[in-house]
């Protein structure tokens, strides 16, 4: 144990004043003269059981309670965090969530949620283990464990620094773990850092089982999880869901599709001044906020005529959090938006090429084509944003495979449908299993519902996922965040996990032929068609929106990129992890914040209780306004002592009912 | 006779109230001289007590000349004798007498009883003697005489509470100087074992003294009614202790129910005439309390 005022310790001694007070007391009694002491000698003799005990208790909790004052003041950072459950691990790791929400900040002390945590894992750590043991740092933009010398340095780290990315809090963990694995780390100690987004931590997804599995497996692992999970205060934030640059009589203009929202539900009409920068000028204008959603359709900004390609922004006025008060994005041409189907069976490539060459942007051109797999070398490769893949994965050394990987590692979208027959081997770690054709009318029993290809609406409709009947399946093997199960837990859909810019998804049932109502209830298959189009669109065309992420920007080019839009201080290694607009040649590519960042729902702590259950962790629940380091919670402690020290003392001080007198009790006798 | 007004401790009120109550004593005493109370011999006062037959060397003068005519025999007509008695007063003058406030301890009480009971006794034509229950102790032996009374009684008045109590042992050694029966007065607290006591007065009963027992109390030493933590002195020089009434005040009472307890079966098996005397009580009541319980039941002659 530690303390922040050591020097105050000098007082404990002062925890033997009760016993010095009690003996100036023995000799400072009064003296009475008295004859009966053959009554007195038998009473002391009678008394020497509990009461005799309840004087030795009263001085011990005396004494007691001066030590915990003292303590108390001494302000001690250990208990139940580090150093009262057994001194200094030999490794420390920290996690930290550098996701764009934790910079949601406290407008007085100027503290973000990461700063602050920061700040008091680094104190904590420092005061309870100090060098004594190896601290290791993931974050999770780069999610690579790096050594750190001294705690210190977690506050102006690179790795430690603002993104305007999202987390993923079980792929830290397994980093986590791997490290330990590898290094066999000894005891170690986890701290987390995260403001529990429920779309960072992914809680319902198939990664957890293992994780648990996992770090049960290894001796003394501690978790300290530090969570900000509290949103701070009113918020207001801006999106621009679309940008469109079109030529007028006067000149040209771009049409500007915006949505604002609030926090508050029920609150008075408000005027919020929206500030636009188009290409370095800028204009401000006043919208009236009547809902907890404001969007604007089609706003206009005029620009040049001549000007083809830009950039611009919107701001509206800063609250506790920045991140979403700005929004970035670039203007060019509209590339059409190209897909490609590969299959072989006519009645599957029907509803695809329907669903796909159905605009659900009406300015946006559309153009679908469809394969045979043997002829599948034949896609636009270049200017396709989206291939659906319902053939036999090609093998590992054949042309057309390296190639779909250049599709997705130029940020193009990837969605494999099973095939009838042979599978092909693996993609990314992902591959097909056998039909299952068991199930009569199998429903889908969860799906991912914050984010990704079955997100709920802007408006926060769930899509009817849940409604859906899948007939015949193939079973999705390897290791993927999934985004819906069936009832059988059988996964439905699943994302490839892959360090790559672009998207892969393997879809485990077919929208024709019978095998599910995919097609007959289009709504689900055409949301997710065109949000896999949407992602895959964002590598098209000359000028991009991509989420921030550290490989937003692929994975060996940084060193092309340059930032414009004032961002000239961010390393042009961490180019892709912040918002903003980067360039390179006469690509132009605006950096956000992912969507999810902007959702507030925070994972309860029953849910954490089932995600860290049977692991050994605690949970220290922090807010923005506790200025108060992580030993505050020791310092209750011995605050909670001091009292029930006194309590005790003051009931056994407590003097006795009255006793009968020796009258009294002779008449009773008597009777 | 000796002058009250002399000695402080006796009022002249109260002993002009007492007077009228004579001292009796319970059994016969073998007296010296004629006097009020009975003896175990006969004598020569007017209450008939038996016939007896002639032996030669009896006085003729007693022959009941009447039987002789009725009987032809020689009885002799024997008559109660009254005789005095001898009044020995052991007062306890042990540290623990002194308990209570200036002019009001136990001992200045013990003193006033005593003191009346000598006067009263002396008045009456009875022998009056002391022993002094102490450290220093002092035998008084009963005599008769004013002059003795008044030795008795500054005796009495010079006592002073101190040191430790020799009560049981002077008790064992009364029983064992005092020749002749005599009305033994204990004035004392009694702050011995019980069973210890038993023995003592057992041994003066033995000896055929009537035994009268007046022991002392003040109230809070029964109740033990204090409020803070003290150091108790020991008043007979032994250990001081340190205790907290609060705590102590349960066992305590109970140790003085039990003593009393013990003392009552004592009393019981005894049959000593046993006053418990609280110091708030006066005196002159206590003591017209003892004279009229001593009275005779038949008529007086």
């Amino acid at each position: 144990m530690s303390f922040l005022q050591p020097i105050l310790l000098i007082g404990l001694p002062l925890a033997a004043l009760p016993v010095i007070i009690h003996l100036i007391h023995l000799r400072r009694r009064r003296s009475v003269q008295w004859a009966a002491m053959i009554f007195l000698r038998a009473a002391q003799k009678m008394n020497k059981g509990f009461s005799k005990l309840r004087q030795w208790l009263i001085l011990a909790l005396r004494v007691l309670a001066v030590a915990a004052l003292i303590f108390l003041v001494s302000r001690p950072l250990a208990g139940g965090l580090l150093g009262l459950t057994g001194g200094a691990p030999d490794t420390v790791i920290i996690l930290l969530d550098r996701s764009a929400s934790m910079e949601q900040e406290n407008l007085e002390s100027g503290f973000s949620k990461r700063t602050a945590g920061l700040e008091k894992i680094s104190e904590a750590i420092r005061s309870t283990v100090g060098n004594r043991s190896r601290l290791v740092l993931i974050d999770s933009a780069r999610v690579e464990p790096l050594e750190i010398e001294e705690a210190e340095e977690l506050l102006d780290h690179p790795l430690t620094g603002e993104t305007g990315t999202a987390a993923d809090v079980p792929e830290l963990l397994q980093a986590a773990l791997d490290y330990i694995t590898t290094n066999q780390s000894g005891r170690t100690d986890i701290w987390v850092l995260s403001d529990l987004r429920r779309s960072d931590w992914d809680a319902g997804g198939g990664r957890w089982d293992a994780l648990r599995g996992g770090f049960a497996s290894l001796p003394g692992v501690r978790f300290h999880l530090l969570s900000y999970g509290e949103p701070v205060g009113a918020n207001m934030g801006v999106v621009v869901d679309g940008v469109v640059r079109r030529d007028t009589a006067e000149g040209a203009e771009l049409l500007l599709d915006l949505r604002l929202s609030r926090s508050e539900r029920a609150v008075e009409p408000e005027t919020v001044p929206v500030r636009f920068v188009v290409d370095g000028l800028g204009s401000s204008h006043e919208v009236e906020f009547r809902d907890s959603q404001l969007v604007l359709q089609g706003y206009r900004l005029p620009i040049d005529r001549a000007t083809q390609q830009g950039w611009g922004r919107v701001e509206i006025p800063g609250d506790g959090y920045r991140g979403d008060d700005v929004f970035h994005f670039v203007y060019d041409e509209p590339p059409v938006l190209k897909s490609a189907v590969i299959s072989g069976s006519p009645e599957e490539v029907g509803p695809l090429r329907a669903i796909l060459s159905s605009p659900a942007d009406p300015s946006r051109r559309h153009e679908v084509a469809v394969f045979a797999p043997e002829r599948a070398a034949e896609i636009e490769w270049d200017e396709t944003a989206l291939i659906v893949w319902q053939a036999p994965i090609p093998a590992g050394d054949s042309i057309l495979r390296q190639q779909l990987e250049n599709h997705v590692m130029a940020g193009r979208a990837l969605v494999f449908l099973p095939p009838e027959g042979g599978d092909g081997g693996g993609f990314m770690g992902m591959s097909w299993g056998e039909w299952d054709t068991g199930g009569e009318g199998e429903g889908v029993e969860w799906w991912r519902s914050d984010a990704g290809l079955l997100a709920n609406t802007q408006d926060g409709s769930a899509l009817p996922v849940g409604e859906l009947e899948v007939l015949r399946h193939r079973v999705i093997e390897g290791e993927g965040a999934p985004l819906a199960r069936m009832a059988g837990g059988e996964r439905l859909l699943t994302r490839a996990v892959a360090e790559a810019p672009g998207s892969v998804y393997f879809l485990g049932t077919l929208a024709g032929s019978g095998s599910s109502g995919l097609a007959r209830d289009g709504v689900v298959l055409y949301a997710l068609l065109h949000r896999a189009l949407g992602e895959g669109a964002r590598g098209l065309g000359k000028a991009q929106q991509r989420w921030a992420s550290a490989t937003a920007l692929g994975s060996d080019e940084k060193e092309e990129w340059k930032a414009i839009d004032g961002r000239e201080g961010v390393l042009r290694s961490d180019l892709s992890l912040s918002p903003g607009i980067v360039q390179r040649g006469d690509l132009l590519v605006a950096l956000n914040r992912p969507p999810e960042e902007d959702r507030f729902e925070a994972v309860g702590r029953s849910a954490l209780d089932e995600l860290f259950e049977g692991l050994d962790y605690q949970v220290i629940a922090e807010s923005l306004g506790d200025e108060g380091s992580l030993a505050s919670e020791v310092w209750r402690t011995f605050l909670i002592l001091v009292g029930a020290a006194l309590l005790a003392e003051a009931l056994l001080c407590m003097p006795a009912r009255r006793e009968r007198s020796v009258e009294e009790g002779r008449m009773e006798e008597a009777a | 006779m000796a002058n009250p007004s002399k000695h402080e401790y006796l009022d002249s009120a109260v002993l002009g109230r007492l007077m009228a109550l004579p001292l009796h004593a319970r059994t016969a005493m073998l007296g010296s001289i004629s006097g009020k109370h009975r003896s175990p011999v006969k004598g020569s006062s007017l209450e008939f007590a038996q016939y007896r037959k002639y032996v030669p060397g009896d006085d003729t003068r007693r022959l009941d000349w009447r039987t002789w005519g009725r009987s032809d025999r020689f009885y002799i007509k024997e008559f109660e004798a009254d005789t005095n008695l001898r009044l020995c007063l052991m007062v306890d003058s042990s540290g623990s007498m002194g308990f209570g406030g200036v002019g009001k301890t136990r001992l200045d009480y013990g003193r006033r009883l005593g003191g009346t009971l000598a006067y009263l006794a002396a008045q009456q034509g009875d022998a009056v003697g002391m022993w002094q229950v102490g450290d220093r102790p002092l035998e008084i032996p009963a005599k008769r005489g004013s002059s003795h009374l008044r030795v008795v009684l500054d005796q009495l008045g010079a006592l002073e509470a101190e040191g430790e109590t020799t009560l049981l042992a002077s008790l064992h050694e009364a029983a064992e100087k005092i020749r002749q029966r005599a009305l033994v007065v204990v004035i004392s607290d009694l702050f011995v074992s019980p069973l210890e006591l038993k023995s003592a007065l057992q041994h003066l009963l033995f000896r055929r003294h009537d035994v009268v027992v007046f022991q002392l109390l003040e109230q809070v030493e029964l109740d033990f009614d204090f409020d803070r933590p003290a150091r108790f002195l020991d008043m007979e020089g032994g250990e001081a202790v340190l205790a907290d009434p609060t705590m102590v005040v349960k066992r305590y009472r109970e140790a003085v129910r039990l003593y009393l307890r013990e003392m009552d079966e004592v009393i019981a098996t005894t049959g000593v005439d046993y006053h418990r005397v609280k110091l708030h009580e006066k005196y002159d009541d206590v003591l017209a309390r003892f004279l009229l319980g001593r009275t005779p039941k038949r008529a007086a002659r």
